[in-house]
This record gives structure tokens, C-alpha cells and sequence, in this order.
């Protein structure tokens, strides 16, 4: 099966983040197809490349950055949902005249294009968070 | 961009307008959905009512009219844009912006969008 992934929530601030990433791993497992995983709304933050969860806590950031690199993953961020929250990419951050970036190389900005086309060319989109 | 089969989505909106980003951000995936020429409908339930009132004031809160914002889905072939009858009369809300063009609907023949779908988010 083709699933895409839905990512609305935070990580700690809500449980959802942390489900998409255990379900993510689980399909994958199983040998089924992650086409694409859209982070969206509160979901952005995943992105991050600066946060720094306590070293006794489950490290979600770092674990979304190990997984995409293991399996070659589409992780792709809605641009406008993380400009707004404070969410750039190197290049983003030199368009609108910021200092510095702060998202992971692991991740893609772009558009929600991105998240319909995911939609029409998976067989399931599971959205976790909402 | 491959070549998609044409899906249906349904966007359910049940969110007040103002009080988080959901109304705006809910807008911003139907009009994408549209550009790409997808099945788009649009479900307005529960507080999301109150988005669909005539003569909303948001600049006193310093932010961007959702009803007027709303109006501009047809332009982007969004046109199946639907309000559950039962959420206005528990709201007590006699009537929505009329230039919206909305259907209300029944529980049954919302129940029909949903089986309809192959696709649902939620906001």
C-alpha cells in the first residue's frame, strides 16, 4: 500500500507528531510505500533544526532526520505555514532578509500542491493531529 | 508534477473563524486543491458557522476578513461548498453571507459527502 502522511501537531506539545512517527516507521516495516510525508499547520515544527529536547527525552527532531536519511524519504514542510510561524531554510531566510535558518536539511519547503499531488498518487493520506 | 488521478477531497471545517489558524490555513489546501483541478467540496459544521457570517468586523482584531476571503473559492473552481443545517440551528444563526452560495445540508446528506470522498481532512 501507498500511504502519505498528514502531520498536523508539535512535538511534546501533542502526541500526534510522535504517532505519525512510530506509524511511519511501522509501514515502512512492513514493506509498505511512504510516498510522501506533509508537515502542515503546528506540524512544521518538526522541522527544526535547533531544538533541543532534554537528553533524557525521545529526541522526535532527530528521529524524523535519521528516518528520512535511512529510507531516502519525502519530507516536505509547507512554506507559508512555517515563514509564518518562523520556519526558513537557508534560502528562505535570505528572501525575506532574516539572519539565520533554522531548518533541517532533512526537510523540504514547499507548497500545498505538494500535499494534493501526495493525495492523488497514494493509495491512503492518514493525517495525525486535529 | 505526475499525473494524478482526479481525487475527491472533502475539507471539513469546524473551526471557529478567529480563534486559531484552522479557518485560514483549511482555505489556503482547498484553494491549492483547486488549482490542481481536483474534486473539491467543502463542509462547514459546528462553530465553523460562525466563518460563514455576513458583515464580520476583523479589523478591529487586526486580521483579514474569512468571508470575504471565502468568496474568491470559485474563482479557483472551488464551487460544492456545503453548511450542516443542524450546526446553524443550534447556533441560532438565522442566515449566512448569501454571496457564499452554500448548501445546507442534512446529517444524512452529509454523511453522503463524507462516504463520497476519497480523501478527508479535517480543521
Amino acid at each position: 500500500m501507498v500511504f502519505s502522511i498528514l502531520v498536523l501537531g508539535a512535538p511534546f506539545n501533542s502526541q500526534s507528531a510522535y504517532s505519525a512517527f512510530r506509524f511511519v516507521k511501522a509501514a515502512l516495516e512492513s514493506k509498505h510505500t511512504i510516498y510522501r510525508v506533509f508537515f502542515y499547520q503546528d506540524g512544521i515544527h518538526n522541522s527544526s533544526a535547533i531544538a533541543t529536547p532534554p537528553q533524557d527525552e525521545f529526541d522526535l527532531y532527530q528521529g524524523w532526520q535519521d528516518l528520512q536519511a535511512q529510507h531516502s524519504l519525502d519530507f516536505v514542510t509547507c512554506i507559508a505555514a512555517a515563514a509564518r510561524r518562523g520556519l526558513l531554510d537557508d534560502s528562505e531566510a535570505k528572501r525575506h532578509n532574516k539572519d539565520n535558518s533554522n531548518m533541517a536539511k532533512q526537510f523540504d519547503l514547499s507548497g500545498l500542491g505538494q500535499l494534493v499531488e501526495a493525495t492523488a498518487l497514494s493509495d491512503q493520506v492518514i493525517t495525525f493531529g486535529q | 508534477m505526475n499525473q494524478p488521478k482526479t481525487n475527491k477531497i472533502l475539507i471539513v471545517n469546524q473551526s471557529a473563524p478567529y480563534s486559531s489558524g484552522n479557518a485560514k490555513e483549511s482555505l489556503d489546501l482547498a484553494l491549492a486543491a483547486g488549482t490542481f483541478e481536483q474534486d473539491v467540496s467543502i463542509l462547514f459544521t459546528g462553530d465553523a458557522c460562525y466563518q460563514l457570517l455576513a458583515a464580520q468586523k476583523p479589523k478591529e482584531i487586526d486580521s483579514k476578513n474569512l468571508s470575504q476571503m471565502l468568496k474568491v473559492l470559485p474563482i479557483y473552481g472551488v464551487e460544492k461548498i456545503f453548511v450542516d443545517e443542524q450546526s446553524l440551528l443550534d447556533r441560532n444563526i438565522k442566515g449566512v453571507d448569501h454571496n457564499l452560495n452554500i448548501k445546507k445540508v442534512s446529517a444524512n446528506e452529509s454523511r453522503e459527502l463524507y462516504q463520497n470522498a476519497t480523501t478527508v481532512f479535517r480543521f
